[in-house]
């Protein structure tokens, strides 16, 4: 790609979500290094509002500092790698071959800027075939100075018949009042490989979010993500595209527990690019004070004998908020099975009656209720990793209720 | 005593469903109140918990003591009440055992393995709360909460009605576990179905439009109403007995 369109596209703002200005905001000199317990403490509180221990991060990124260290024990028993991108890409054929392949740098301004400005900070993991990684791989993404721009731009690939389970965190420690965090994400999961990502939001009321996330699933690979975000925020807007290959299947869950006056503008959007492929996009979302959800799907099926299914479930706690949403589904060729429902309500009285007349205060009612409203199960998924994903939403129920 | 009911009425949108009621319970006592569909027994029950659509528009309710009259539902059961529900909702995402644990967790659990063996709930415990669960399942999972609840009264709604004969059986030998651990029952009943399963019930009474038209032994009840049904029935008890009221 030439860089003249690349730069054009610095001023083209995305199809969704406030446009945001981004000289309004300080760069630091992008920098990376090997990860010290001086960092890690300077984020002690970014950690505890994700709820996630030290020992097991592998990545850390705080503004435009990226910070790795392989967890020794684990990762490189496996042979799996993880380090900055810019380091992989001095070193790694792969990481050149692939990156900016899937997302392209002039898709918006935001794109545009991380391509150009972000010096290629962000991770860089490689799982080797047939490798399975029985344990999360934790990174952390944080901002932690006053009015900062943080680029991220992530390149995962999972080869061959390999499995890896990512979590990442992205957060302001309290007292941070502005900035804009842009993540650019490429994941590619080869033939019969898997990888399940969980993603976690707690940033802070006049903070923007637009992440960029594009997947590409070989054949009979499966794909599943867990998209969490739970904090007040100035606006987040994301779209993930995911494309997938012959067999290959992929689970999309994202669960907004939205406050504040916070715009959430998030999407999904799934390819059935090839036969016997199949999607499930499925969103909750609880809206408080003044907040404004869109919840976006799309599933798109260019192949007969696919299946795609969209649920989008709802419940407004409050006058004041919004909860739009938009499903949409495209079938191109006969035999392709796709289907959505979306439902938007407020909490059931008799089921709350009920779980007061067991003991419950209206409180305690009203968080088991939302709890389970969040439960969504992709199937399939390792016990371990299920478990990662109930302790944050036990985590996101309790900012949900407020 | 543990509970009094003195001259209660309860309302509902402003219509009276229950009517002037009298009722005293003591420690583990089984008390069944039998009546047609649509007499009150459930409104009763609910009023006795507290739930807040009912409103008391007269009399007043004592537990151990206390005047629970205008305390929420989550007080009484604080207190010692616990409701079996005819209907309970199906909870979507909620766990049985989540809500099981939950309870456990404000309550304690002294014999809740114990429990659920006897109710044959365990296959059912990693199921979402009620969803897809057959009548006896429901009506034997409804009864293990409140056996969690270790209630010094148990407030049974219907527990026989639209269930199979093995779950009969089950909730029958669990009505009888919560009276050797010295709870109190009132069980609501219009099918009579599960009274001769139980060992020894104190009272039965008979309610018809709202009102307690009857208290009696249940040899002395239960062979008449079982054979000439509720009106026919309350007739020749009066004319026979000259008890009740």
């Amino acid at each position: 790609m030439d860089r003249e369109s690349i730069e054009k596209a610095l001023s083209k703002p995305a199809l969704y979500g406030p446009d945001i200005d981004l000289s309004k905001y300080r760069l630091d000199e992008p920098s990376m290094g090997e990860l010290n317990e001086k960092e890690l403490e300077s984020i002690d509180n970014v950690l505890d509002k994700l709820g996630f221990q030290k020992t097991p991060l592998s990545y850390v990124q705080i503004d435009e500092s990226a910070r790795y260290r392989i967890m020794e024990k684990f990762l490189s028993k496996y042979g799996a790698k993880i380090m900055p991108l810019r380091k992989a890409l001095d070193e790694i054929d792969l990481a050149k071959k692939i990156s900016w392949k899937i997302i392209k740098p002039d898709t918006d301004k935001y794109t545009a800027s991380t391509y150009l400005h972000g010096g290629e900070i962000g991770y860089f993991i490689y799982v080797p075939p047939h490798t399975r990684i029985p344990i999360p791989i934790y990174t952390c993404l944080a901002i932690i100075g006053e009015k900062k721009i943080q680029f991220a731009h992530n390149v995962v690939y999972v080869d061959e018949g390999g499995e890896a389970h990512l979590v990442t965190g992205c957060a302001v420690p309290h007292g941070v009042r502005e900035g804009i965090h842009i993540g650019i994400s490429e994941f590619y999961v080869a033939r019969n490989a898997r990888l399940t990502y969980t993603m976690i939001h707690a940033w802070a009321e006049g903070l923007h979010v637009r992440p960029r996330t594009g997947v590409y699933v070989e054949e009979s690979g499966e794909y599943v993500s867990y998209y969490v975000v739970y904090s007040p925020i100035a606006s987040l807007q994301t779209y993930p595209k995911v494309y997938l290959s012959k067999n290959s299947r992929a689970y999309l869950a994202s669960i907004t527990a939205a406050s504040g006056s916070g715009i959430y503008d998030l999407g999904a959007k799934t390819i059935l690019g090839e036969n016997n492929s199949s999607s499930e996009i499925i969103s909750r979302v609880v809206a408080r004070d003044n907040s404004q959800v869109y919840a976006r799907a799309d599933i798109e099926a260019h192949s007969s004998n696919t299946r795609g299914h969209i649920e989008c479930l709802g419940l407004l706690l409050s006058d004041n908020a919004i909860v739009s949403s938009i499903p949409i589904i495209t079938s191109k060729k006969p035999g392709a099975l796709l289907s959505h429902e979306a439902a938007i309500g407020m909490i059931a009285e008799k089921e709350l009656v009920y779980l007061m007349s067991k003991g419950f205060t209206e409180e305690e009612a009203r968080a088991i209720l939302i709890r389970g409203f969040m439960n969504v199960e992709a199937p399939s998924i390792p016990k371990n990793i299920r478990a990662e994903i109930n302790r944050i939403l036990d985590l996101v129920s309790k900012y949900a209720v407020g | 005593m543990l509970l009094e009911i003195r001259e209660l009425s309860s309302c509902i949108n402003d219509k009276v469903i229950v009517n002037k009621v009298n009722l005293s319970v003591d420690r583990g006592e089984i008390h069944v109140i039998m009546g047609p569909n649509g007499s009150g027994k459930s409104t009763l029950l609910s009023t006795i918990m507290g739930l807040p659509h009912i409103r008391v528009c007269n009399g007043r309710i004592l537990f151990d003591g206390l005047d629970i009259t205008d305390k929420p539902s989550y007080e009484r059961a604080k207190l010692g009440i616990a409701l079996a529900h005819q209907y309970p909702p199906e909870i979507k995402g909620v766990k049985f055992s989540d809500i099981a644990k939950a309870i456990i967790s404000k309550y304690g659990c002294g014999d809740c393995s114990l429990m659920a063996r006897i109710l044959r709930v365990d296959e059912l415990l990693d199921r979402d709360l009620f969803v897809g669960f057959s009548g006896g399942e429901k009506k034997r999972s409804e009864l293990y909460l409140v056996m969690l609840q270790s209630p010094k009264l148990a407030l049974l709604d219907e527990p026989d009605s639209g269930v199979d004969v093995e779950s009969i059986e089950y909730i029958a030998n669990a009505i009888e576990y919560l009276r050797s651990r010295g709870t109190a029952v009132i069980l609501v009943t219009h099918t009579g179905m599960i009274t001769n399963k139980l060992s020894r019930i104190n009272r039965i009474h008979i309610m018809i439009n709202g009102t307690i038209k009857y208290n009696g032994y249940p040899d002395e009840v239960l062979p008449v109403i079982m054979k000439f049904g509720y009106s026919r029935g309350l007739e020749v008890l009066n004319r026979t007995f000259k008890g009740g009221i």
